[in-house]
Parts: structure tokens; C-alpha cells; sequence
């Protein structure tokens, strides 16, 4: 119950920081970073996929609403959080995962924490992008944009871990 | 029967997958064709709120900015005052231009903007209540700023000139030459480009460029910019030309939403037709 009551605390923590900061840093077209996926990557490793990919829906929805970006943060998170059971295998530590083990830099470790954020970033990343340009037109545009901000919203939740979540 | 079970059984999470992903797109698509449908936009209240009260807090750093915007229009308007020295055509808060078209202006504050975005909109805390209403067009005491799709009862989001979709029919002030503008860079917040400018047109830097007037969006002869730079496409005997836009929109925090009377009465007239239409055809 504990754990329920600090990933709701956790999740409503990192939407607003997106729709009322992140949303206004302003770093220019090109490092559009979207911090609040840092709130997905961070449940519990063991958590129930199928209650991942409903949470990574709605979540992606609110933040639509906040951006007027209908569907798009809803499409993209989805997608991440089906994309999170295998990105989880393909970097889990030989003999798998603890029972306890949570997606933080303390539990992991600072070099899976980046192989892991930073694929499912990407991936979220790469599909709200060329969603929102609804186009292949200027498609090295878009990848240029999806790899900054990719990198910018990594280095973010990595400082945000490092500042807030320091307890597992 | 014991097959399909087994199947959802085995394949639910793809499914569910599936399912949500259909669900977003169909949000995604309905969205891009009809902006009456979906409740989920910054007008509804959760998000009018967050924004009004996050904007309550940033609005102190802004005032001295405000300030000297307002100072600057209100100069503009008593030269413009002392131009015409003919006060016939105001009257309460609708003017009428020299082409005979009415408007209202209605103040608004924008509570949210975005400049960095693919497809920018802001926010205004103001809606149908204050009588916006949706295709109104939106400008500043610089010049233009977008166009109302959506309204609630007390917030409206505007498709900001910054956006893949937003069309405006722009002129050369000194001729009349018109072209479509758009924000085609999708990557900076200051220029746009005018379209299909015939070749004929003696272009110079620094032309001032304003709204048409075609449309019922927005009134004749308010500013868009001034020419930046210009590149020929001779194989179609045009220009294309890059215009500097004059709102700063990284700096917007109060706008007018224009309501064209004639608009109205366009409108209404439009529905009464349609209306006739259809008790004809019962």
C-alpha cells in the first residue's frame, strides 16, 4: 500500500514538473526534453506489464491534454511501455533481477540506469516526434530533434535522480 | 470456443497493446480533422486551472516587458487618434474600417504558450462566456498571433501562427500582391514564409507584409512582418519569401480575439440557408 501511495505521489510529482518547468525551459526547437516518462521508467522492475502499459496510456493522456498534442503522448508511451519487458531482459544482470530490485541509479547502478532509460526514452521519443510532424518530410530534422532531446530528457531524470531519489 | 480463450489468454498483452495504440491514433487523427471533437485539450478545467495559477505566479516577471507593450500601443493609438480626428467610426468598442467590415476586439490573458513545439497553441483564460467563439482570429498589439479552435466556458486554446496546419492569406501593404503564409521551418519561433508571391512583384528587404483581409479571420491590414530574405522558384514563376515576424511570441501575454460582425451575419445567414434547405428536402 506504502508503495502504491509513492508511485502515485511520484507520478503526480513528475507531471507537474513537466507541464509547469520542463514545458517552459525553452532550450530552442531542437531539446524538447519530456521528463515525465522518468515516472514509467521508475516503477517497481517486477510490476505487472499489462498494469504498465494501462498506467504508461493514461499518463500519456494527461500530458496531452496539458500540450493539446491529442493521442500522441498516449501512442508513444504506450508503445515505450510495450517496449519495457524486453528492454528489461536485454539488460537484466546476470541471474537476473533481485526481488526487490527497483529502477533506480542506487539499486542498478548508473550504467544500466543509462542503457535502460535511455533506449526506452528513445524509443518514446521517436514515435511522439514523428507523430507530431505527422510527416517524413523533413525526416533528419525529426531524428536530429528525437537523439537531442532524447539525450536532454536523460540527462534531466538522471540529475532528477540523483537530487530526489537518492533512498531506494 | 476453448481455442479463443486460450488465444486471448496467451496474446492478451499484445492485444491490450494493440487496442490502446488504435484508440491514441484515432485520437491523434479525429483530432487533426475536426477540432470540435475531444474534451481533451488545455480548455478544460484541470488543465485551465494548472495553467492560470502557474501563470499567476510567472506574470510578476513579465510585467515590466507588458508594461512598455502597452505604453507603445497606446502611442500608436493616439497617433492614429490624431490622424483621423474623425471619431465617427468608433464607436463602443467596434470599428469600422475603410473597406466597411465591422469588428469586435475582446481582451484576453494567455495563461500557456509554446514557441519550440512542431504544432504550437496557447491558452487564453477567457471563452464562450466572454463570447469567444471557435475560427476567431487572434492578434496582438504587434501583429497576428493565431486562430481560436477550441473554447470552454471560461478558457479557449489558440492554433498559434506557429503550427504546421495555420494558413493565413498575407499582402505586400505597398501592393497589394498576396500569398499564403505558414510556418513551414517548424524550427524557429521568428520567421514564417509567404508562398506563391508572382515574380512580377518588385521585392525589396525590410516590405512590410499584413493580413489580406479574404477571410473573415482577420481584419484587413493588420501586421504579419517585415521581408527577411526572398528565393525564386522559376519553374513555377514565383517567389518564396521569408518574413520576419513582428509579435514576439516568446513575449505574449495579453492578445485581442477578433469577432467580425460581418462574420456573423455570414454565418447566421449560412445556417437560416441550410436550415431552409433541410425542410425542404422533409
Amino acid at each position: 500500500m506504502v508503495e502504491v501511495g509513492k508511485n502515485i505521489l511520484r507520478f503526480s510529482f513528475f507531471i507537474l514538473l513537466q507541464v509547469t518547468i520542463i514545458r517552459h525551459l525553452d532550450l530552442g526547437s531542437y531539446f524538447n526534453p519530456f521528463l515525465f516518462v522518468g515516472a514509467i521508467l521508475m516503477l517497481p522492475i517486477r510490476i505487472n506489464k499489462t498494469l504498465v502499459l494501462i498506467i504508461a496510456f493514461a499518463t500519456g493522456l494527461i500530458i496531452d491534454m496539458f500540450y493539446n498534442t491529442m493521442g500522441m503522448n498516449a501512442a508513444a508511451c504506450t508503445f515505450m511501455a510495450f517496449c519495457r519487458p524486453r528492454v528489461l531482459k536485454v539488460f537484466a544482470p546476470a541471474g537476473d533481477y533481485n526481488g526487490d530490485a527497483t529502477a533506480t541509479v542506487n539499486s542498478m547502478g548508473i550504467r544500466w540506469m543509462i542503457s535502460y532509460a535511455g533506449a526506452l526514452i528513445f524509443i518514446h521519443h521517436l514515435v511522439l516526434f514523428y507523430l507530431e510532424t505527422f510527416s517524413l518530410h523533413d525526416f533528419f530534422t525529426t531524428l536530429l530533434k528525437v537523439i537531442l532531446s532524447g539525450v536532454s530528457t536523460l540527462i534531466l531524470f538522471l540529475i532528477t535522480q540523483s537530487l530526489l531519489f537518492r533512498n531506494p | 470456443m476453448y481455442g479463443i480463450i486460450a488465444f486471448f489468454r496467451r496474446f492478451y498483452f499484445s492485444l491490450l497493446f494493440i487496442a490502446l495504440e488504435i484508440i491514441s491514433i484515432a485520437f491523434v487523427v479525429t483530432n487533426n480533422y475536426y477540432h470540435e471533437a475531444g474534451y481533451f485539450n488545455s480548455s478544460n478545467r484541470i488543465a485551465g486551472t494548472v495553467y492560470r495559477t502557474y501563470s499567476g505566479v510567472t506574470s510578476y516577471f513579465s510585467l515590466q516587458s507588458v508594461n512598455r507593450q502597452l505604453a507603445e500601443e497606446n502611442a500608436q493609438l493616439l497617433n492614429a487618434e490624431s490622424k483621423t480626428k474623425d471619431t465617427s467610426t468608433y464607436k463602443k468598442g467596434t470599428l469600422t474600417n475603410p473597406f466597411g467590415q465591422q469588428y469586435n476586439f475582446m481582451l484576453a490573458e494567455v495563461i500557456d504558450n509554446s514557441t519550440n513545439l512542431p504544432n504550437n497553441y496557447l491558452t487564453l483564460r477567457a471563452g464562450s462566456e466572454e463570447g469567444i467563439g471557435e475560427g476567431m482570429g487572434v492578434i496582438s498589439p504587434a501583429g497576428i498571433v493565431g486562430i481560436v479552435v477550441k473554447t470552454s466556458s471560461r478558457y479557449s486554446v489558440v492554433m498559434s501562427l506557429l503550427h504546421q496546419k495555420t494558413m493565413v492569406s498575407a499582402m505586400f501593404k505597398k501592393s497589394g500582391t498576396f500569398g499564403s503564409l505558414s510556418w513551414d521551418n517548424n524550427k524557429d519561433y521568428r520567421f514564417a514564409t509567404l508562398n506563391q508571391i508572382p515574380m512580377s512583384e518588385k521585392i525589396k528587404q525590410g516590405d512590410t507584409i499584413v493580413t489580406s483581409g479574404f477571410s473573415t479571420i482577420f481584419p484587413k491590414g493588420i501586421m504579419v512582418g517585415t521581408v527577411d530574405n526572398f528565393k525564386a522558384i522559376p519553374e513555377l514563376y514565383f517567389y518564396t519569401v521569408h518574413i520576419k515576424l513582428s509579435t514576439d511570441f516568446k513575449n505574449i501575454r495579453y492578445v485581442y480575439v477578433v469577432n467580425t460582425i460581418e462574420k456573423i451575419e455570414k454565418d447566421s445567414l449560412e445556417r437560416a440557408a441550410q436550415n431552409a434547405l433541410n425542410d425542404k428536402v422533409k
